[in-house]
């Protein structure tokens, strides 16, 4: 299967400025694909590139089967952006905004009442489609820049921020419904600098600064840096077993904290029970066994900070 | 084309949701001729007693009554109104179209859509251009009626409602409005707020009132002839502008350049 976003060596230079270097990924269909990076990393340069609103200084990609800078329009008319402001019109009502985008992206006017009518349904809008938007909520006014995105029913859908400055009921509202578009085979390109909420919704990520520092799934972008690991939690100071588990041929580094002995070990699931056999060998008695999980955060942390 | 109809659909939309943007502009024509009749009326009720011949006038009013020559200076006074206001009011529209839409942050959504950048700057601009040229040509229709039926004589409707100055608000205004909101356009790439915008754009009214001052004093007579001149040199300067403003009137000169 074609992959809905492709990219090979995509750059953007203004001015002499590189604001996005050689970018090469390939994101498969009906994905999310959280695209992290620190502010002015360039991000927003990249969707604005895959999306065709600015052309790349070089390099090249095929964004839902349309390669960028050969029909552009129909590019356009196959991806869908929420872009980082709403970008509404305060004086029109929620249905006149909707209208003016459906009949901009081309349905005619029967479909576009009928698409607009779904999605205020879906995002729970319908009771205020008459109100002028800009008696709205911020978590409203996201939702309905969401719906505009949607109704032309795109393949690629490109979300900036779409949960920054929400409530978090509202946040939450929008991360079921990117689920829901994932679940209805939509490709859905993320950027955010929610970490936790990036590690909830995205199958695969790419960390992001000017060039793409690395990529992959949350649990590879893990192991990858960090390795994997067990924490057992023992009765009393854990500090008194570290010498003994760097005994051990399979741990390849320990830290003890307090009652947690953190190990970094080659393959866990195989080797949790000898680990467990020799620290009871040791007279240890112990209370919890948990797999050593790093947060995103700390992957973010470490390529952008090293990077740095 | 049929997504600049949509454009210009939603901007009227927009337009008969700003009450006081639509009071300030589109009544303005109709109140002008309104005045501009009922002076033209009044002037003409003044008694014809006394003599013009000692004032310094220009030839084609010499030999004129008082009562005549009352009647013309405020005539021609006021025709000339129908020169500018094409030339205010689709600059007011286009400021709050385009540098509103640019303070509003709603281009970039816009922009991401299927549309072409012409579609959209056409849109935009029929829906400044149609509305006053269509209430400035109704309301100078108006005042043409007006003086027809209100002149004292056949001579001061022919000094008013002269070839020339028809051919100016036919031929000329159009084109001045064209060139204001091809100048809007432009300016909407270095400022954020419309009032800014139409300010700057004023600078068009000064070929107009040197026109005026030149045709008062008797320097300059606004016959066929100029009207069309004039009208040459406006279609190059509207192309000229034209060509500027649909240059930066592009996806990616809007989203890295403007400022």
């Amino acid at each position: 299967m074609a992959h809905a976003i492709e990219t090979h060596g995509l750059t953007r230079r203004f001015d002499g400025r590189v604001a996005v270097e050689g970018l090469s990924l390939t994101i498969e269909p009906g994905t999310v694909f959280g695209f992290l990076g620190p502010n002015g990393a360039g991000k927003t340069t990249t969707v604005r590139m895959l999306a065709a609103l600015i052309a790349p200084t070089d390099g090249d990609a095929i964004v839902a089967g349309h390669a960028l800078g050969v029909d552009d329009t129909a590019l356009r008319r196959s991806v869908g952006i929420l872009t980082e402001q709403p970008g509404l019109y305060d004086r029109l009502s929620a249905r006149q905004n909707l209208r003016y985008f459906a009949r901009l992206y081309d349905l005619e006017p029967a479909r576009a009442d009928a698409q607009v009518e779904r999605y205020l349904h879906l995002l729970d809008l319908w009771d205020r489609r008459d109100e002028p938007v800009g008696t709205f909520s911020k978590g409203m006014r996201q939702k309905l820049a969401i719906a505009r995105a949607l109704l032309h029913e795109p393949t690629v859908v490109f979300l900036d921020e779409p949960t920054a400055a929400l409530d978090p009921e509202a946040a939450r509202t929008v991360r079921q419904f990117v689920k829901g578009l994932r679940a209805e085979g939509r490709t859905i390109f993320l950027t955010t600098h929610n970490l936790p909420e990036a590690d909830e919704l995205c199958d695969s990520i790419g960390i992001f600064q000017r060039k793409l520092l690395r990529m992959g799934s949350p649990g590879e972008l893990r192991a990858g840096l960090f390795g994997a690991g067990t924490i057992v939690r023992v009765v009393g100071d854990a500090a008194r077993y570290v010498p003994m588990a760097r005994s051990l041929a399979f741990v390849r580094g320990v830290h003890a904290e307090g009652e947690a002995l953190t190990m970094e070990l080659d393959d866990p699931d195989a080797r949790n029970p000898d680990l467990v056999d020799a620290l009871k060998a040791a007279g240890a008695r112990i209370r919890y066994v948990e797999r050593l999980q790093h947060s995103l955060e700390d992957v973010y942390l470490r390529l952008v900070g090293g990077h740095k | 084309m049929k997504k600049a109809l949509v454009v210009l659909e939603k901007e009227w939309l927009e337009l008969r949701l700003q009450r006081a943007l639509l009071l300030a502009t589109l009544f303005l024509p109709p109140l002008l001729t309104t005045i501009a009749i009922a002076a033209f009326v009044l002037v003409g009720l003044v008694p014809a007693s006394g003599s013009a011949g000692r004032l310094p006038l220009i030839p084609e009013l010499v030999g004129l009554s008082p009562q005549e020559l009352s009647q013309v200076l405020a005539g021609r006074q006021f025709s000339v109104l129908f020169l500018l206001v094409p030339i205010f009011i689709p600059s007011v529209l286009a400021s709050y179209a385009i540098v509103g839409e640019k303070r509003e942050r709603t281009l970039e959504p816009i922009l991401a859509t299927p549309i072409e950048t012409w579609e959209l700057l056409l849109g935009k601009a029929l829906a400044a251009l149609i509305p006053a040229l269509a209430i400035t040509l109704a309301s100078a229709t108006v005042f043409v009626a007006g003086i027809v039926v209100f002149a004292v004589s056949a001579a001061v409707r022919d000094l008013i409602v002269t070839p020339g100055w028809i051919l100016a608000v036919l031929v000329d205004t159009p084109l001045l409005a064209l060139t204001g909101v091809a100048l809007i356009v432009i300016l909407s790439s270095r400022v954020n707020d419309p009032r800014t915008a139409q300010q700057i754009s004023a600078v068009l009214v000064v070929p107009v009132l040197g026109l005026i001052f030149g045709q008062l004093a008797g320097v300059v007579v606004l016959g066929p002839g100029l009207a069309l001149g004039i009208g040459v040199i406006l279609a190059f300067v509207a192309a000229g502008a034209l060509w500027v403003a649909t240059r930066l009137f592009q996806r990616e000169v809007i989203l890295t350049r403007w400022r």
